[in-house]
């Protein structure tokens, strides 16, 4: 058999699985939730789609033109170890901010929620600055001293 | 629109948006995703065991190690799914958006894989805060519904992209071999003609959206040969593991001891609750304030016609035994606790009930689906398994189960039924 055959034959099983699947879901999705919940579940996946892709997509993709065009004499790795962190921050922040929510509403009990998560996040947060200006300097350091000492091969 | 279109690709270029970067995050999401459905179905089933399915209750932690590792892994898919959207996001804006029917399911089937995985994560993490509010469906169901809903599209998604998963599988063959980069991408060339001008002869900075790409392409994104591209890509990765590090490490200390020093986000924290031991359902919850401290409160154990009752003191009186068995919660958290009671096996002895016994619990709670379990006889002849009176040496608090309570090896949380009043053979 060549090999775009067993490509092929692989493909048709994966996909064959996955019909099944789908399949299982829509069985399941009929035997155990009531058909008046069908609409707040297709409005959740549908809602999904458009913060992901309409909204933090479209912040990200215009944060990122916006940073390219920074004029400063900012050597380009630094620029992307910056954006990395705060990249790192955004995620921790959106999934914290949650928890920061519902402890405010008020838990169930006090053994669920039970940590100051916005002096956590802050805690984070300034760990983060630390260890991105370590990262930067060390980056900077080795920059400096192999231009110094440029190589004699 | 394939103006716009066309711009926004040639907008999105970025040198970590390519097969390969897809190819590596979606095998790391990959992975995680059969984690959490693996370690999920287990949970499921021990809670609903299809007929003639058998348990291991060996080792203890087995339990707690399955579950901290579907919910730990369930946070590292957020910062996992946003590289690997971010990488494919082009794809978007493809043109033209349908070429044929069979294109029209994928791009469909790509949309329900990508929703379905977005709300599946955002649902369990909102569990574990126990934030129902947000839901107008059942929690359980639905997680248990889209799981097959994201596993199934997986699995339609990689048989799609077999070709591509399989070009860009090693390094070797992505990078080594320069055929990502001697591929030419049609959208880094602004220059190729989109629909609109070749149709209307419009140049291409026409209109406000002509304008505003002018501008945006005024200092576009490094391609190759650019050395910016390598730190770029670079980058990327090292943010997307930095993310799920973060997240993982941060949470994970209400699932694994060694990283409870470093539990800044978890919903739970090791050794906080009545007993300094967390707490799920509290007795207030559960409605059981005054039946549960009430003097007529008994154990009622039943095989068939045969019936025994306990009071309290009659529980005290048996055999009693020492056991130290974590707690674990569908949630992921758990901690380990000492606790102490008869055995459930001895108690069942008293009615004559079989070895092979399966026994329905009932708790005092009538409000919970939980109120009424079943365990299976590999769970109940075991000799750990315990109605437990006494926790850290101390009698049991009311939010724990007072007066009894069953403690299992190796079971979720929610089946280690609280306030007890009745164990029943049914087979």
């Amino acid at each position: 058999m060549t090999p775009s055959a067993v490509v092929r034959r692989w493909q048709i099983a994966l996909i064959g699985l996955g019909v099944v699947g789908l399949l299982i879901a829509l069985g399941q999705l009929i035997e155990l939730v009531a058909p008046t919940r069908w609409v707040a579940i297709a409005a959740w996946l549908l809602g999904a789609l458009v913060i992901h892709d309409g909204v933090l997509a479209i912040v990200v993709l215009g944060a990122s033109v916006l940073v390219r065009r920074v004029k400063a004499p900012i050597p380009f790795a630094v620029i992307v170890i910056v954006q990395g962190a705060v990249v790192v921050t955004a995620i921790v922040t959106m999934l914290v901010l949650p928890a920061i929510v519902k402890q405010a509403v008020g838990s169930a009990n006090p053994s669920v929620l039970p940590l100051d998560y916005v002096a956590n996040l802050a805690i984070f947060t300034v760990g983060v600055a630390v260890v991105t200006a370590l990262v930067v300097g060390g980056y900077l350091t080795v920059r400096m001293l192999r231009q110094k000492s440029p190589r004699t091969t | 629109m394939q103006r716009l279109l066309h711009q926004l690709r040639h907008t999105l270029i970025a040198p970590s948006r390519n097969p390969r970067a897809a190819v590596v995050l979606g095998r790391l999401l990959a992975i995680a995703f059969l984690l959490c459905f693996g370690t999920g179905l287990y949970s499921h089933f021990l809670q609903d065991p299809l007929p003639g399915m058998t348990f291991l209750t060996r080792p203890l932690w087995l339990y707690q190690v399955t579950q901290g590792i579907h919910i730990t892994a369930g946070i590292a898919c957020f910062p996992l799914i946003f590289g690997k959207l971010y990488a494919v996001f082009p794809e978007l804006f493809q043109t033209p958006p349908v070429r044929s029917f069979a294109h029209l399911v994928e791009r469909a089937s790509i949309a329900l894989f990508v929703a379905a995985s977005l709300v599946q994560i955002s649902i369990g993490l909102l569990n574990t805060y126990q934030f129902y509010s947000l839901f107008p469906f059942s929690f359980r169901h639905t997680h248990w519904v889209l799981s097959f809903v994201v596993v199934g599209s997986l699995a339609i998604h990689i048989g799609v992209k077999l070709p591509i998963i399989s070009r860009y599988w090693t390094r070797k063959s992505a990078y080594e071999s320069g055929e990502l980069h001697a591929t030419p991408n049609p959208d880094a060339i602004l220059a190729v003609f989109d629909e609109h001008r070749r149709l209307t002869g419009q140049p291409m900075n026409a209109g406000v959206t002509g304008r505003i790409f002018e501008w945006i392409d005024r200092e576009p994104a490094p391609v190759a040969p650019s050395p910016r591209v390598e730190t770029s890509r670079r980058g990327f990765f090292a943010t997307v593991a930095v993310a799920a590090a973060a997240v993982m490490t941060f949470t994970a200390g209400q699932s694994f001891r060694f990283f409870d020093g470093v539990n800044l986000f978890a919903p739970r924290k090791a050794g906080v609750g009545p007993q300094s031991l967390p707490v799920n359902r509290t007795a207030a919850a559960a409605d059981v304030l005054t039946t549960a401290v009430s003097p007529d409160w008994r154990l009622t154990v039943t095989n068939g016609t045969t019936t025994k009752i306990y009071d309290y003191a009659q529980l005290l009186e048996m055999p009693q035994y020492d056991v130290v068995l974590p707690i674990a919660c569908v949630e992921g958290w758990s901690q380990y606790a000492q606790w102490r009671g008869p055995r459930v096996k001895d108690l069942l002895n008293s009615v004559n009930a079989p070895d092979d016994a399966t026994v329905r619990i009932t708790s005092l709670q009538t409000n919970s689906m939980y109120g009424i379990t079943t365990m299976q006889p590999e769970f109940v002849r075991d000799d750990l398994t315990l109605v437990a009176l006494y926790l850290e040496g101390e009698t049991l608090d009311l939010d724990h189960g007072y007066p009894a309570r069953i403690i299992a090896p190796a079971r979720p949380g929610v089946l280690q039924t609280k306030w007890l009043s009745e164990l029943a053979v049914i087979s």
